[in-house]
């Protein structure tokens, strides 16, 4: 009985399975190494701020005012209806937007962006309104919970938390 | 040298003995200028030693001597230490980002940094294999027509990236529009079908002088290189505090862009 | 027989022959053996033409490129040895640098200026490239290795400028880093994994610094080998493609 030459043999030739069985194996293994890789890259941290922060006292907060709160990055701005926390982060890209009390507006200086009191976009390039925080008010101290951060796409009364 | 095999027997004073099992063998060294090869044309071809070795020594000198000049006159620039909730204004990108923070001011960041930039990196990777002719290669525009057509191209973006920034700040659809249609059309379908216009419009034009592929990516790639130049000076010089148009002798605050290089 | 000079006994010793395995190079021979016998000049051919020698075609632009990539490497790494990435001190280490290292502040300025001329000169070399149509085949995979390169020099720059930590870095890298948060699905992953956190911080300074010292370069250096070997094996500079009496 005469061994059939590779040519003669249907489908796979040893040669040839244990060629494909290794480059599989090492396509694998490239693959797992990837996305070791990937979750060794990705941040363990959440950054320099991201808990509660307190903001101050209800009182502290004059109706129709706009106040910063530096340790947190964010203004509690107080309507009529109560308080809302707005992220001092431009929606368009990331600067910090101060509040120019002489146009009563948020005017970024990066690219233009004007934001009015509830952080709506009134002018400038921002594709949304600044985002907000969650706000609490406990026994009269209003806490920020700066880790959970609020995208929206317009103002809503119910955003502000009532004072 | 390589020489075939003579069918003389060896000689004694010959500088090499010869090798019985090989059809080949080197049958001596020559001294002086090499022969010159046979269907090539002319050799016009010098030792790469010591003519490029000397052009490389001097490129080295010539470039430590300029940045040391630089270095000497001017102070790479430091400013207060890095505060979080202090932006600067204007807050700027490195000088080869201003193009792109240019372009941004113009159109819906999706559509100025992302889908833009995209395209313009997959065309300038496809050049050579849309172009794909060796004709043309090794000559500063190829040809007459194909400078002729560099030229223009150049001008005509010259022209039109200016004016199209200038139009959209003093007209910019996104605040004349705001409210009366979505953001999608007054930032991204507007801008990206005006922009579309100013490309397609010398390619037109072009077909009527049935170009070459070389002449096509050509003005293709001068309008990309030119808008570019545009957008990073226009970015660069000419915003001011507010990121708003300035002249640049006319900075409010004395800002100076060259201080924050 | 007359008394050998002491250089030709040196460069006729064992030690010279072992280090230099060719004669002075004032023959064709030993010319050729030059280069194809030093590590240093075995990216060079052996001869050149001289169309391609000419300033006006080439105008330097890719060797200018590889000089300022040296020059930048020599002084980046001089400035390694008085700086720490971290959010506290690399501030003050960069004032300790200008004021009181000698020539701390004329290295930085030199890395600084340095490293704008490299971006302004592959953005230069890249033009050349392409209107001297020089990016036509065999050379299309050259062409998409320096476009490559050319995102390299501009990470290399993009990632050192972070690194004095002073309001320009912290803003310049805000607003770049917040562009990149555009790309659809991908973009606001790349931004974290870039500054290892929401903001730039500490996280941003460590990773930028590891990109910047490391991975860029050590990536510019293998894709500039690759790139120039190529140069020689697609026929040298797109000026021999001309065949001119």
């Amino acid at each position: 009985m005469s061994v059939p030459t590779p040519s003669q043999r249907k489908g796979l030739t040893r040669r040839q399975f244990l060629g494909v069985s290794w480059a599989g194996a090492l396509a694998v293994l490239a693959g797992q190494s990837v996305v070791a890789l990937l979750n060794f890259l990705r941040p363990v941290t959440a950054g320099g701020f991201g808990g509660l922060v307190f903001a101050g006292k209800v009182e502290e907060f004059a109706i129709n005012s706009v106040n910063r709160v530096l340790q947190g990055r964010f203004y509690i701005v107080r309507t009529e209806d109560g308080l809302l926390a707005l992220w001092q982060k431009c929606t368009h890209l990331g600067c910090a937007v101060p509040w120019v009390e002489e146009e009563g507006q948020f005017h970024c200086p990066c690219h233009g962006s004007r934001f009015n009191r509830v952080g709506e976009v009134i002018g400038g390039p921002a594709p949304r309104p600044l985002d907000t925080f969650p706000v609490t008010v406990r026994s009269g101290e209003v806490w920020v919970d700066t880790g959970k951060p609020t995208q929206r796409s317009r103002f809503d009364p119910s955003q502000i938390t009532g004072a | 040298m390589i020489a075939q095999k003579p069918t003389t027997p060896a000689r004694s004073g010959e500088s090499f003995a010869r090798s019985s099992s090989k059809t080949y063998t080197l049958v001596e060294i020559v001294r002086g200028a090499p022969p010159q090869m046979i269907d090539h044309g002319p050799e016009d071809t010098v030792f790469a030693f010591p003519v490029v070795a000397l052009v490389e020594l001097l490129l080295a000198l010539g470039v430590t001597v300029v940045l040391l000049l630089m270095s000497l006159t001017m102070n790479a620039p430091l400013e207060e230490i890095a505060n979080p909730n202090q932006t600067t204004d204007p807050a700027k990108a490195p000088w080869y980002f201003m193009g792109l923070q240019e372009l941004l001011e113009h159109g819906h960041p999706t559509l100025m940094a992302v889908i833009i930039p995209t395209i313009l990196v997959l065309f300038v990777l496809a050049i050579p294999y849309i172009d794909n002719e060796r004709e043309g290669a090794g000559r500063w525009f190829t040809s007459a027509r194909g400078k002729r057509i560099t030229a223009l191209t150049a001008l005509y973006t010259l022209i039109v990236m200016p004016a199209f920034i200038l139009v959209d700040n003093f007209f910019p659809p996104r605040e004349l529009l705001r409210g009366i249609v979505p953001d999608l059309v007054a930032q991204g379908l507007i801008p990206a079908a005006v922009l579309a216009v100013i490309v397609l419009l010398p390619l037109f034009v072009l077909r009527r002088y049935r170009p070459t592929n070389r002449e096509v990516m050509l003005v293709l790639f001068t309008l990309l290189f030119v808008s570019a130049i545009v957008f990073t000076v226009t970015g660069f010089l000419f915003r001011g505090p507010g990121f708003k148009l300035y002249l640049p002798w006319k900075m409010p605050g004395g800002y100076n862009p060259f201080l924050n290089l | 027989m007359r008394a050998k000079s002491l250089f030709d006994v040196i460069t006729h010793s064992r030690v010279w022959r072992s280090f230099f395995r060719h004669g002075w190079p004032d023959n064709p021979l030993d010319r050729s053996l030059v280069m194809t016998t030093n590590i240093f000049f075995h990216l060079h051919p052996v001869k050149v033409s001289r169309r391609s020698l000419r300033w006006q075609y080439s105008l330097g632009l890719g060797l200018l490129a590889v000089i300022l990539f040296l020059e930048l490497t020599v002084t980046g790494v001089l400035l390694m040895f008085y700086y720490v990435p971290t959010v506290e001190r690399a501030y003050t280490y960069i004032i300790t640098l200008q004021t009181a290292v000698p020539f701390g502040q004329l290295l930085r300025n030199m890395h600084r200026w340095g490293a704008h001329l490299m971006v302004l000169v592959v953005v230069l070399h890249m033009a050349r490239v392409f209107y001297t149509g020089a990016y036509k085949p065999p050379r299309e995979f050259n062409w998409v290795v320096g476009v490559v390169l050319l995102v390299l020099t501009l990470g290399a720059s993009f990632t050192g400028y972070l690194l004095p930590w002073d309001q320009l870095a912290f803003w310049a890298i805000t607003v770049g880093t917040s562009v990149a948060g555009y790309a659809p699905v991908a973009g606001p992953t790349i931004k974290t994994f870039l500054l290892g956190g929401p903001e730039v911080g500490q996280e941003s300074l460590t990773r930028f610094y590891a990109l910047h010292i490391m991975v860029i370069p050590a990536a510019i250096l293998l894709l500039t080998s690759l790139h120039i070997w190529r140069v020689r094996k697609d026929g040298g500079l797109a000026a021999n493609e001309v065949k001119e009496p």
